[in-house]
């Protein structure tokens, strides 16, 4: 180790009159320049449209705000309000539910549809491309109706049934008994994008790791165990942090199936949902303001605590 | 040189959580939306000497056509006027005003809705249309005073509409069941009807969509008793027991049998207006506005009788009906050209040339003489209005005041709480509770 450390030092240091390494300087600071330039779109956008709009609502946080007058100082009292709040807390048991059974729920079946894609079948590429078409189209308008078709009162699932025997008259998505379930089930559809990234992470692995293992007596199930879910933990990671967060977020599905009112019996109010209800069903900007900074501090404790139990399970081999 | 696979994970990760700082920051910013944003919107943009002036609306496609032709129009008559158009859609409309009030760039004329102009009125957004001259001095009895708000006139009607109940003729025929006289029948008679008529179709057709959380038939059945929805001082007019009294009869309904199930009943609120269960003939009845008959029949196939809602009396006259405006035209309070927007919205509330091109699409004119000339090239369904229209009159009360801020949901906070009863998962007791105090808390924020 020091060997090498000690060669690469030698190396950057190596032939260096003061005037070359001025002229070195000077190059870089033209390249950092023309990076800056390309940067520039992205960075406008950020200070502009993304922490300028931030430090605007952290302020509105913090007032009485309708959005037809000017914003009023009111302190904690939004943050105060939210301990009090029964549809609120309501909406944060809503969105647990379907992060908690959802996630895990959409990563598994990632993970098995990748695995059996992974075995080297004829036409791939094909059914790739099928099972990724949900993850596109699942967080779209179009997709959010036809959800309430198939589990309308007479839709699809009740015809099949029906077909089969049963006497099914339940409204799937109207029925709050099931409402949350038939979203579940949307998002678990949706498990294209961490398949993929399963897939790529599937292929990374060494298949001299197997042919070892098959040497050594392991059978499939010791190998998957002991081989596959290591090394591909770092994916199993990314995948998690990525789709919790963005399972915290979810709104588009939630607002056309219940039509933007959460119902049937606040049982699909989303916490992002009951956010546009404040805001713009009854203009509380200044509350909404105080949820949607609620919502990071609870997505950033899922992350930390996320990142810091990774320690224990996530196996880097580089 | 080279990320290793970890700093890149970790790095994918951090962005998402980026992402995540992203919707706390999607709440709009409206640093100048107060006292000094008038000067934001370059409204007077068409230059020199012009007058340029932004109109939004609502609406379907009809209306859509109708409103460009009638600014045209407008245009052509009075060529130093240029108008910009921004129609919308009901379900975006209010989202955008809002955000656009907020920007200081509110359009300079507005299509406006009872349930909304306390909320922009009272807020100090819309201008005072007395004082720059509208004029209203045509307008039938009870219509002139639409869009006041403790003295100010922040909206003026753009048709009259009232609540009816429309029944589904064809089908009661079929059942062998007699029109109720709705000039004689109780909320009690409603429900024997609703019950007779499930009975009679073996449930094929159920009797009648619930009308548990519509504002207007609560209002309509209050004012029967003295009280009303909404007294000045943000306040309801009526107690929790009248709501308790309210929900328990619906819940004869629903244990007749005469309403469709808590299940349909929210599956049938989330549906466009032509897949609706009485539109499909699912149900024989359903309140309806006025203003609706013709696409009511249009889309139904059927033979559509409109009624008068019932009284607690069966006396028709003493049912406290009462003529709402189906919707106003207001103008932003920022606007650069306010006599300009005012003297437009005197033209097409006022001349027969607009009424001609208007028609009844946005209800009945409120200007009686713009009604009569029109009154001709109706069509069947909307002459039917007008004459049921005129008629009432020995049956209209009071005008009911606009909903103060915040009333503006009760529709919305009533069938949240009226639902979650016929699911059986609350009491009426329960349920009128929960919603009087939520209704109460958010009154007048």
């Amino acid at each position: 180790m020091s060997a090498i450390s000690e060669l690469s030092k030698l190396k950057t240091r190596r032939a260096r009159t003061p005037e070359e390494r001025a002229a070195a300087r000077k190059e870089a600071g033209r390249d950092n320049k023309a990076g800056y330039l390309f940067l520039l779109p992205w960075l406008v956008g950020l200070f502009a449209f993304t922490l300028g709009p931030m430090l605007a609502s952290l302020y509105l946080s913090l007032t009485d705000y309708n959005l037809i007058q000017t914003p009023e100082f009111i302190g904690l009292d939004n943050y105060a309000r939210m301990l009090e709040d029964a549809r609120l807390h309501k909406s944060l048991q809503v969105t647990f539910t379907y992060v908690v059974v959802g996630v895990p729920a959409q990563l598994a079946l990632a993970l098995a549809i990748a695995l059996l894609l992974d075995k080297g079948m004829r036409g791939l590429a094909f059914y790739r491309s099928v099972f990724y078409l949900p993850s596109m189209l699942g967080g779209s308008v179009a997709i959010a109706l036809l959800w309430r078709q198939i589990f309308g009162t007479g839709g699809l699932v009740n015809q099949v049934l029906q077909l089969l025997g049963i006497d099914a008259t339940t409204g799937y998505v109207s029925d709050p008994d099931y409402a949350l379930w038939t979203l579940i089930l949307l998002h678990v559809w949706t498990f294209g994008s961490p398949m993929v990234i399963f897939l790529a992470g599937l292929r990374q692995i060494p298949g001299m790791y197997y042919e070892a293992a098959a040497l050594d007596g392991a059978n499939k199930r010791k190998q998957f165990v002991r081989i596959t879910l290591p090394l591909l933990s770092p994916i199993i990671f990314f995948n998690l942090v990525l789709q919790l967060i963005g399972a915290f977020q979810s709104f588009t599905q939630a607002f056309i199936v219940s039509n933007g009112t959460g119902g049937p019996s606040d049982s699909t109010l989303f916490y992002t949902l009951y956010l546009y209800d404040r805001g713009w069903a009854n203009f509380q900007m200044g509350y909404a303001s105080a949820m949607a900074w609620l919502l990071l501090v609870i997505i950033g404790i899922f992350t930390a605590v996320n990142f810091f139990a990774a320690k224990y399970w996530v196996f880097y081999d580089d | 040189m080279g990320t290793s696979r970890r700093q890149f994970l970790t790095l994918a990760s951090m962005g998402a959580v980026g992402a995540g700082l992203g919707l706390a920051g999607c709440s709009r910013g409206g640093d100048d939306g107060g006292g000094n944003g008038a000067g934001g919107g370059d409204a007077g943009g068409g230059g020199g000497d012009g007058t340029a002036l932004t109109f939004t609306w609502w609406g379907n496609p009809v209306r859509n056509e109708n409103t460009s032709a009638l600014l045209s129009a407008y245009q052509e008559a009075n060529p130093e006027v240029s108008i910009e158009e921004q129609p919308g859609e009901w379900a975006s409309y209010w989202d955008r005003l809002a955000t656009q009030t907020a920007g200081g760039t509110a359009p300079d004329v507005i299509q406006m809705d009872m349930a909304y102009i306390s909320e922009y009125g009272a807020r100090g957004a819309l201008l005072d249309l007395a004082e720059h001259g509208i004029d209203v001095s045509k307008f039938v009895e009870g219509t002139a005073d639409s869009g006041d708000l403790e003295g100010q006139t922040f909206g003026v009607n753009a048709g009259i509409n009232t609540p009816t109940v429309m029944v589904r003729k064809d089908i009661l025929d079929e059942l062998g069941i007699e029109m109720p006289d709705d000039t004689t029948w109780t909320w009690d008679d409603w429900l024997a009807l609703g019950t007779e008529i499930s009975e009679a179709s073996g449930g094929e057709v159920v009797g009648t969509s619930t009308f548990i959380s519509n504002d207007a038939m609560f209002s309509g059945w209050l004012r029967q008793q003295g009280k009303e929805l909404f007294v000045s001082g943000n306040q309801p007019g009526f107690a929790v027991e009248d709501v308790v009294t309210w929900l328990e009869f619906h819940q004869q309904f629903a244990d007749a049998g005469a309403i469709p199930t808590a299940s349909e009943i929210t599956e049938d609120s989330s549906v466009a207006f032509d897949q609706g269960a009485f539109i499909v003939g699912n149900t024989a009845m359903n309140v309806y506005w006025s203003n609706q008959l013709q696409a009511v029949a249009e889309a139904s196939g059927g033979d559509i009788a409109m009624l008068r809602f019932p009284s607690i009396d069966g006396d028709a006259t003493t049912r406290k009906a009462w003529y709402k405006a189906s919707m106003l035209w207001s103008v932003s309070a920022t606007t650069e050209n306010p006599e300009a927007a005012v003297e437009l919205i005197n033209w097409i509330v006022n001349s027969p040339d607009a009424g001609a091109i208007e028609l009844a699409e946005r209800g009945i004119p409120a200007n009686t003489e713009v009604a009569e000339s029109i009154s001709a090239d109706l069509s069947e369904n909307q002459q039917r209005v007008l004459q049921f229209i005129n008629d009432i009159v020995p049956e209209l009360g009071d005008t009911p005041i606009a909903p103060p801020p915040g009333g503006g949901q009760f529709g919305t906070l009533l069938f949240r709480y009226a639902t979650d009863m016929l699911f059986g998962n609350i009491d009426a007791a329960g349920a009128a509770q929960g919603f009087y105090d939520e209704l109460v808390a958010s009154l007048g924020g």
